[in-house]
């Protein structure tokens, strides 16, 4: 069974990569994003590639990604007058399914940046084949700590990685919720495994006695999970993708009567899919909706895609940085290829983003001085900010 | 002790759903011998129907026709929809290719799935899909005996779970349509000889089948509450375990097989780890098919040469 998938699932990708080459996002009116200067473009076309979970079963998110990306490549190619293309990869999450893709990318000659891939896992099967095509690569969701160690030359990321939100997180626990026990459930993923990694280790210096579970990604049921968690275990960490499924982990808690305290980590911050009250997520950026600055952003998604989480911002902050990138290399009189574009990308300096944080890379690829924000749910699902 | 009267019950519950798609599953197995890889995204249909229909009648949090009667309507209308799906596809997909080799209807039966499921993101979205039966059926319903809960949903899938395989048996048992099936099952050219009309008896297993995976995905989005176009893979492939463990051809087999992967997922979690469920749990069905090969409740086939 699920052979079949793997076979049809690489075929299907290798088709949406070849019939997906031409459909891309084109120049658009709408506004400015802020950003460079007005460019010739004579010699500023070319393609950027997006690796996003497009089907399977977080295809909620990876849509999410793509949107913000064409947003993005729309917006950036009205603001500095290039000629951007976007050609879409679906990943489907999976590492297999993500290299395939990647060697498509790499074939194309046109393609001289890559946004994404969205997860941790495909980012570890993809940096060997990219570093060696001298592809930079964005990623706007991948956050294990392994992936900025110096194996993936031509990997950045716009996000903060699990060494700061693991540690935040559960310092945050136990400093303020004060458990004497928990019960932490990772969905066993990498983004998730890593979290629980970084975590594990305070909780037990702490002395709290943790429940370490763990359950597939395509599990609904909770109900046998949720019969475990016991009246001492007043806080259950959550570090998953799907914010569904754990709005379901937060009903079975209510039908079994648990008092338990859901605490999530970035992949739930889903206003809207996520409510139950009482609950923290934190999030690797905040809810630009808030931000006076994105408004005209969020505005524009809001309309053209309806609403959104947190996904798809970073993925506008990563592809937004290639575009500048690619308007530099144009402005400075080149024609965009990988490797002016890598360069450009390594000098990036944005006092000011979409995530309403500067952005900038060292030397490893990681943003200099991410952080992750803190929220919590309140009776009537909305998501509130808590002061750091 | 109360603990494990929870495990048990939401092993049951979760049984019964499985219990539900694998008796399609094993129903067409047994007229056509077909493995039906499309019957778990009937399923998902069902699931979806059952979310729009919610919509359709106010929405969740308010519901503009009395909850009983809204639940009778998601059900009718999902069996009668999915049957209907269930029955085309055997009409176009299936009953071209029922003299040929038997890896052609199988890699149909993926090419369905795979069309079901990508028709289903086009139509519908990628987002998840959320019942919220909590909005119109209250968690605090139900019965709580100590500290066991069993709530309001978990009682309707378990009792309309049950009914239906009770009834589905009476049907096969007790009927002329079901005596129909059982010698199509058997030998479908001599049942032919015999003036049986085949192909409405299959065209009924299609659509008895399908509603019934139609119904479980109703029930599945009332307690899981969420629907995707990826939830029936999941759904069939548990199912088709069910299937097989019990026997697959059986009815009473498919039953007993969900039941008892639901309730071995149940405890396997509860007393050991959830890390370890699927491990473990499908360990104990390789064990299960050593012992007997044609599983549970299955006849060993002989074969004349």
């Amino acid at each position: 069974m699920k052979g079949r998938l793997v076979l049809v699932a690489a075929a299907v990708g290798s088709l949406a990569v070849a019939g997906c080459s031409s459909s891309s996002s084109s120049s658009s009116s709408s506004a400015a994003s802020g950003g460079g200067a007005s460019t010739s473009t004579k010699s500023c076309v070319t393609s950027i590639g997006i690796e996003a979970p497009i089907t399977g079963p977080v295809a909620s998110l990876g849509t999410e990604q793509l949107h913000f990306a064409e947003l993005a490549v729309s917006m950036d190619n009205a603001a500095n007058n290039t000629k951007i293309t976007l050609v879409q990869g679906d990943t489907q999450l999976q590492p297999a399914q993500a290299t395939t893709v990647t060697q498509q990318f790499i074939s194309n000659s046109a393609i001289t940046a890559v946004v994404g891939p969205a997860g941790s896992q495909e980012v570890e099967a993809v940096g060997g084949p990219m570093g060696r095509a001298g592809m930079a690569f964005i990623s706007g969701s991948a956050t294990a700590v392994a992936l900025t160690t110096g194996s993936y030359p031509t990997f950045f990321r716009v996000v903060s990685k699990d060494s700061v939100q693991g540690p935040q997180d559960a310092n945050y626990i136990i400093n303020n919720l004060h458990p004497k026990a928990l019960m932490i459930v990772d969905d066993q993923e990498a983004y998730s495994t890593g979290l629980v990694s970084a975590m594990l280790p305070i909780f037990q210096k702490a002395g709290i006695k943790v429940d370490h579970e763990s359950v597939s990604q395509k599990v609904t049921d909770f109900s046998s999970l949720v019969a475990k968690v016991t009246s001492a275990e007043s806080v259950v960490v959550l570090p998953w993708q799907i914010a569904a499924n754990a709005q379901q982990f937060g009903r079975d808690l209510a039908q079994e009567h648990k008092t338990a305290v859901i605490f999530g980590t970035d992949g739930l911050f889903s206003p809207g899919t996520f409510t139950i009250s009482g609950s923290y997520v934190s999030s690797f950026g905040p809810d630009i909706t808030a931000i006076p600055a994105d408004a005209s952003i969020a505005a524009a998604a809001q309309s053209k895609y309806g609403s959104f989480g947190t996904f798809g911002p970073p993925v506008f902050a990563a592809t937004h940085v290639i575009d500048e990138a690619i308007a530099s290399v144009c402005k400075a009189g080149q024609t965009p290829s990988r490797a002016n574009v890598l360069a450009a990308i390594k000098q990036t300096n944005e006092p000011t983003s979409i995530l309403g944080q500067p952005i900038s890379f060292d030397s490893h690829g990681d943003l200099v001085n991410g952080k992750f924000f803190l929220f919590k749910i309140n009776s009537t699902g909305k998501y509130q900010l808590i002061p750091s | 002790m109360s603990f494990f009267f929870q495990e048990l019950v939401n092993g049951i519950t979760t049984g019964a759903l499985y219990s539900l798609v694998a008796l399609g599953f094993s129903m067409v197995y047994g007229v056509l011998k077909l493995l039906n890889f499309a019957h778990g995204d009937l399923y998902m249909v069902g699931a979806y129907i059952g979310f729009f229909l919610i919509q359709f009648f106010g929405g969740a949090a308010h519901v503009s026709i009395p909850v009983p009667l809204l639940l009778v309507i998601m059900f009718v209308v999902a069996a009668a929809l999915v049957g209907g799906l269930g029955v085309a596809i055997e009409r176009f997909a299936y009953r071209p290719l029922r003299d040929a080799p038997r890896i052609a209807p199988l890699i149909t039966a993926i090419g369905v799935s795979f069309f079901l499921e990508s028709s289903a993101l086009l139509l519908f979205g990628a987002q998840f899909r959320v019942y919220n039966t909590a909005e119109f059926i209250s968690l605090s319903s139900g019965i709580r005996i100590g500290s066991v809960t069993i709530d309001s949903v978990q009682i309707l899938v378990l009792v309309l779970g049950l009914a239906l395989m009770a009834g589905l048996q009476l049907i096969v048992n007790r009927t002329r349509l079901g005596r129909q099936v059982r010698a199509v099952a058997a030998d479908r050219e001599a049942a032919e000889m015999l003036g049986i009309n085949v192909n409405f008896v299959i065209t009924a297993t299609f659509f008895l089948g399908s509603a019934l995976a139609g119904i479980a995905g109703v029930m599945a989005g009332l307690l899981f509450n969420q629907v995707t176009s990826t939830i029936g893979f999941i759904a069939g492939l548990k199912a088709f375990t069910a299937a097989v463990v019990g026997g697959i051809g059986s009815i009473p087999g498919a039953m007993l097989g969900g039941l008892l992967i639901g309730i071995a997922e149940s405890f396997v979690t509860g007393y050991i780890s959830s890390t370890y469920t699927n491990l473990i749990v499908f360990g104990l069905l390789i064990v299960v098919m050593l012992v007997r090969p044609s599983g549970l409740l299955g006849r060993v086939q002989l074969q004349k040469v």
